[in-house]
């Protein structure tokens, strides 16, 4: 029998308990225990950012995160951020700017991108790609999800 | 199925150090390793996986006295945006820019990137050329033990290092460079991001009547660990760069290294950059 | 109010054509909501995994499935064994699902489980022990071509040597083939000896295009439920339902009606899911076996591995012109490793031999091909189709005639660029025709003859950076291809009550967003808000048939389709107003929502109001109508010729460079394109799409490359086979000529494919130019530029060679 080990943790603002297998990783964990699967397997490895959320303030592969280290961290994935308003602007801007395609990697990509909205006030087209290095697209060549996060950054006050 | 019995997250060194006395522990920090390698079956779980993040002595980027040190645990995004790195040492600033992605770079740890030893680990050129040390913690008897260990006698293998089952890094001490410093650090790789280096070079010395004193010059991706090209920094000791110079320089770097052929480059290809990088960066820091 | 105030509404023109339209699924993607095959969940379903061969190339002795059997939580282990009836797979029915006897390559599938998880069906799969014999691996078509070459797949044995028991069948599966040739192509039109014999310069040169995959973010993966009569579920990504529908249902001995495809939103397609793979049958099995739904998702690595490939393709061209820069003649030869069986990379001749014959006025030209079994994985269909392989090679063979006749490389091109109403050699009817155009549009855009002459000065010049521009252009297909019995779609089209439509189309979106397309095209004609509209297209038991998405058909063809249903839906409607408002059909339109005077605008009735009385009268109506569009193309006959397509289209990309002379470094600065689209439907999606080519095309260019070592790959992660980055993309500067396409919908043609075909084309001219050295093999990888430019490179010959 597997290991396992209780954790609680804040989930996109909820305080939850939730009992995870030692060896698993947060990708799974929110997957396939919690049952939201907004988040993405594109990898396992870490090579394309498809699982991409934040942890305690910053963005990470949630593939490359232990299930049992979310424990006392405060964790939001892009359900917590469509619930948010501050998710609406980015959102909308990936909309009206042809952002999305197939739409597979946009959950990874607009966690990522909020966080680079947070903190860089308005980036400019350079820091932006820079920003979002980690995050392959297959369908949209960049250019549109460039051109959205942009555009937010341009406007955010 | 694995040998995993028991799970522990410690709230002090002590403990820590502690429960690696038997050595049958797996360390767990910023997992952007261990998560990966432990999927995949190329790391097998011991007895206890240790999840070491709640200790406070491995955190922090501190000044102490006349060296700076990076706690085992500061990510490598700290390390690039710590104000006393980036005044003082910009060389380890440039490496992590271009390490891995920004989701990586918020979780990796420096301690994380120096046990895992690997021959093309992009912070640890700097780290070589800089002198750094690594600090050690264990429990041999009933009280904790800690020392530093040069990290250009650390590495002995691609993933192997000296440390023992029974240590844990708890941090890296770097000496601050003594004014007329100067650092360089260039990665070739086939892309900005997510990228393993086909070579690395760092190179260090202080600048003194238009040639490098105190030289210090280590690749990375060229041979089984990170090393210090001992015969390059032979050559450039004390050598006035005029073109002449670094090019019997960059010669000498490309035939120091044995590099092997992989599936990211060839080793002769891997000799010809060694020899123009070096070339580039010499002649950079010349005209500086 | 007085009398005076009391004026008629009048509704304002307005056009849904051209415009910038955010895709219909956005918002809910944007959300994390969407719920792609990987997310949806079966009440009672089992994980399917399947054991891939241990080996390239290797008898089966034995397979030992007892201990996974015997595992808690396995419900089913099965192998080739277990299924008798086994029906091959593939264009030529060299491939059974569950491999019998030997294995022929690294993705091989020996055996599979369905188990209450993935951990232990995973675990399962460790407790299966497979024997093997090896055999010696064949990885390059050129000994697999020598006489005397071990076969791929010859006649079958069992085990100990004797004749092995299978069904009696014709197929290549069952009775094996005296040679390793899985298919070949010869294509002529007029005599290319005549053609050399006009020529004042002639050139020959060896091409090599490589391994490259599909990479969708999402993984394959598939549902399979039977329900209690015996009927199929199947939640699958195909590109082709019905299709599929028909394949499946003779692998698994029923009745098509007996199969229903569910396609959920898909993480990305690009053609790899135009074939039946060997997971899908298998999983199929598993859950007839087990009685309950299996689910079956790849790994990554299985992704890398298990999924087709890009076609590589080694090509011989021989190409001449007259001094007066009028093309004479092309002779081509290719080899294509058809890997270990055969899927439609065997099939790309059909496309490649499109542009060699027609892109470009070409007056002699031959082509003679042969696809060849090897180790290797087999390759698929994916975005350009042999395209990319084959423009290549033209476009770097059009700069090289110019240099030998000292012409000018844009005047070479644009003296043998054709213009509306020419028929190609291969009887390819160009109707509408934006080649010079898109030629002079993207040239002119990019100021290219000035940058040309100016970087291949600066070539000889001492420096490291280099600077390089190149030109390409592509003929493609834009108006579908007919090489099906039918090349059509099918539209059911209803409204409601409150003026609300439902489109059921049989065209499937793959991303692409076709549902946002032809739900404008329905909106434009029915004077409605794109609001309005609800789009269905996902389930074969609801949506009538469509050959699918492939060949850039789906605006086109599926947009005549529901423009179809929608006429009559109109046409019925102004019939119903007229009678009701006793005036002439001719003199209404609809608009905004409301019928109207056509002349004056005027609003006559809201529409919504029209549809309810109709309803709730005595003769009560709705407005339901269908329509089955086949476009007016021909199939080739056997010699290939014919109009194959009912529109071709034309793109231009120029290609700016930066070359690092020093490390081989080549920095992708600007893409400089002219898109020949017939008209701009959906601005946002169209730009999209172009967009998403010219890197996927950048990738194919410089930085993917599939690494094959004796049949193993090296590199199946994203770690090692390098996709573009957001940070390296180009500036891109896009224009589109509307050459308006009498037959398109609106005028429009098809253009999914295009953006990808010409960019490594152009790159390689763009590298010529900066520094003075062509490359002939893909990809453009620093390493590979470094030891070009540093003589490491032979020029690669390969002896042109037609199979008997």
């Amino acid at each position: 029998m597997s290991l396992k080990h209780d954790i609680e943790f804040t989930l996109n603002g909820v305080k939850r308990r939730a009992t995870v297998d030692v060896t698993m990783n947060a990708l799974d964990m929110l997957r396939e225990v919690i049952g939201l699967t907004g988040t993405k397997y594109g990898c396992g490895e870490g090579e394309c950012g498809a699982c991409t959320i934040q942890v305690d303030g910053a963005s990470l592969n949630s593939c490359l995160m232990f299930a049992v280290d979310c424990d006392g961290r405060s964790v939001t994935t892009i359900e917590g951020l469509a619930n948010d308003h501050h998710g609406d602007a980015l959102r909308d801007a990936f909309v009206e700017h042809g952002a999305v395609q197939c739409g597979f990697c946009t959950p990874g990509m607009m966690m990522q991108a909020d966080h680079l909205l947070h903190k860089h006030d308005h980036p400019d087209e350079a820091c932006v790609k820079r920003g979002l290095e980690g995050n392959l697209c297959r369908c949209t060549g960049y250019k549109k999800i460039v051109d959205a996060v942009v555009a937010v950054g341009t406007a955010q006050t | 199925m694995s040998e995993l019995k028991h799970y522990f997250a410690p709230t002090s060194l002590d403990q820590a150090v502690e429960c690696l006395k038997d050595g049958d522990v797996t360390i767990l920090a910023g997992g952007t390793d261990l998560t990966p390698q432990s999927q995949a079956g190329r790391i097998k779980f011991k007895q206890t996986l240790m999840n070491i993040r709640h200790i406070p002595q491995l955190s922090g980027i501190t000044l102490e006295g006349k060296e700076i040190r990076i706690g085992a645990l500061a990510t490598i995004t700290e390390i690039m945006e710590h104000p006393l790195i980036r005044q003082h040492l910009p060389v380890l600033v440039e490496a992590c820019d271009h390490f891995a992605s920004d989701q990586i770079r918020n979780a990796g740890t420096i301690g994380g990137n120096i046990c895992n030893a690997s021959p093309a680990g992009d912070t640890l050129i700097p780290l070589l050329v800089l002198d750094a040390c690594v600090e050690l913690a264990s429990m041999p008897e009933s009280k904790i033990y800690r020392h530093c260990m040069p990290l250009s006698t650390f590495f002995v293998g691609p993933g192997k290092t000296r440390k023992s089952l029974c240590e844990l890094v708890t941090g890296v001490r770097i000496p601050i460079p003594e004014p007329g410093h100067v650092a360089r650090f260039y990665k070739h790789g086939t892309r900005p991001a997510l990228d393993i280096s086909t070579i690395s070079i760092g190179i260090a010395g202080t600048r003194k009547d238009g040639a490098l004193t105190d030289v210090r010059v280590a690749f990375g991706a060229v041979a089984p660990t990170p090393t210090r090209a001992t015969q390059t920094e032979k050559a450039l000791e004390g050598q006035k760069l005029d073109a002449a110079t670094i090019e019997k320089i960059a010669a000498i770097a490309r035939d120091e290294v044995k590099p092997i052929d992989d599936v990211r480059a060839t080793a002769w290809y891997r000799k010809e950059m060694i020899h123009n990088i070096t070339k580039r960066i010499l002649s950079h820091v010349a005209q500086a | 109010m007085t009398v005076a105030e009391k004026k008629a509404r009048v509704i304002e023109p307005d056009s849904l054509i051209g415009k910038r339209i955010p895709k219909m699924d956005a918002p809910e993607k944007a959300s994390g909501r969407t719920r792609y095959i990987h997310d949806i969940n079966l009440s009672g379903q089992l994980h399917g995994k399947i054991l891939r061969s241990g080996r390239i190339h290797a008898l089966i002795k034995s397979i030992d499935t007892s201990a996974a059997r015997a595992l808690p939580g396995v419900h089913v282990v099965i192998t080739a064994a277990d299924i008798p009836d086994q029906r091959p797979i593939g264009v030529a029915k060299d491939h059974f699902p569950l491999k019998v006897g030997r294995v022929r390559s690294q993705r091989d599938e020996i055996a599979a489980v369905a188990a209450e998880s993935e951990e232990i069906a995973e675990a399962a799969l460790k407790l299966i022990k497979v024997v093997y014999e090896d055999l010696p691996v064949i990885s390059d078509p050129e000994e697999a071509i020598k006489p005397g070459a071990a076969l791929i797949h010859p006649e079958p044995h069992g085990a100990d040597g004797s004749h092995m028991h299978l069904k009696q069948g014709m197929s290549i599966a069952h009775k094996g083939k005296p040679d390793n040739i899985a298919m070949r192509f010869d294509y002529a039109h007029g005599d290319v000896a005549q053609g050399e014999a006009e020529s004042d310069v002639v050139i020959e040169d060896t091409f090599k295009l490589h391994y490259v995959t599909h990479c969708c973010m999402g993984v394959s993966g598939m549902i399979a439920e039977f329900d209690a009569s015996g009927n199929v579920l199947m939640y699958s990504n195909t590109q082709v339902p019905f299709l599929h529908k028909r394949e499946f249902a003779e692998y698994l001995n029923i009745d098509p009606a007996r199969i229903r495809i569910i396609q959920p939103p898909i993480g990305g397609g690009f053609g790899s899911k135009l074939d039946i793979y060997p997971f899908e049958v298998i999983c199929l099995y598993l859950a007839r076996a087990a009685k309950r739904p299996v689910k079956m998702l790849f790994t990554r690595e299985e992704e890398f591995l298990a999924s087709p490939t890009r076609q590589p393709v080694l090509l011989t061209l021989r190409s001449g012109c007259k001094k007066d820069g009028t093309l004479t003649f092309r002779q081509v030869h290719t080899l294509h490793d058809n890997g270990a069986y055969t899927s439609w990379g065997a099939t790309t001749p059909f496309v490649m031999m499109q542009t060699f014959s027609s892109l470009y006025r070409v007056p002699h030209c031959d082509y003679h091909t042969a696809a060849v079994y090897t180790n290797n994985p087999y390759a698929g269909s994916f975005r350009g189709y042999g395209n990319l392989q084959a423009t290549f090679a033209i476009e770097q063979h059009m700069d090289m005639l110019a240099e030998a006749i000292g012409m000018d490389p844009l005047e070479f091109r644009m003296k043998n660029a054709q213009d509306a109403g020419e028929v190609t050699g291969q009887g390819m009817s160009f109707k509408s025709c934006g080649f010079k155009e898109c030629i002079t549009t993207a040239a002119t855009r990019s100021d290219f003859s000035r940058k040309f002459r100016e970087n291949a000065a600066s070539s000889k010049k001492p420096g490291n950076i280099k600077r390089g521009i190149g030109m390409a252009s592509m003929l493609h297909v834009g108006g579908g291809a007919k090489i099906y019995p039918s090349d059509g779609c099918g539209t059911i089209l209803k409204m409601d009550d409150f003026a609300n439509v439902t489109l059921i189309t049989g065209a499937s979106e793959i991303g692409q967003g076709s549902e946002t397309v032809l739900s404008q095209l329905v909106c434009e004609e029915l004077g409605l808000p794109i609001s309005a509209i609800t789009v269905v297209n996902n389930d074969t038991a609801i949506t009538p048939w469509d050959v699918g998405v492939h060949a850039s058909r789906t605006t086109f063809i599926a947009g005549n389709s529901a423009i179809g249903a929608a006429k009559k839906a109109k046409s019925k409607i102004l019939a119903v107003a007229a009678k009701k408002y006793g005036v002439a059909e001719a003199d209404l339109d609809l608009r905004g929502g409301f019928v109207i005077n056509a002349a004056s605008g005027e609003a006559i009735v809201e529409l919504s109001k029209l549809l309810r009385n109709l309803h709730f009268q005595d003769k009560a109506e709705l407005v339901m109508t269908t329509f089955y569009y086949e476009p007016p193309s021909v199939h080739q006959d056997k010699g290939f010729k014919g109009d194959v397509s009912a529109a071709y289209a034309w793109g231009t990309q120029v290609v700016e460079v930066e070359v690092d002379t020093d490390t081989g470094f080549v920095k992708l600065l600007k893409v400089t394109g002219a898109h020949d689209v017939g008209r701009v439907l959906n601005r946002l999606g169209i730009e999209g799409q172009i967009e998403g080519g010219i890197v996927m095309g950048q990738g194919y260019a410089f930085t993917e490359d599939l690494i094959m070592e004796n049949g193993v790959m090296k590199n199946p992660n994203f770690r090692d086979y390098k996709l573009v980055t957001a940070p390296e993309i180009p500036e891109m500067d896009i224009a589109f000529i509307e050459s308006m396409d009498g037959e398109g919908p609106q005028g429009a043609k098809g253009v999914g494919e295009a953006p990808a075909i010409c960019m490594a084309a152009a790159a390689a001219n763009a590298i010529a130019n900066a520094t003075g050295v062509r490359m002939f093999e893909l990809p453009f990888t620093p390493e590979k530029v470094y030891r070009a430019l540093h003589g490491q490179t032979p020029k690669l010959y390969w002896k042109p060679w037609r199979a008997e």
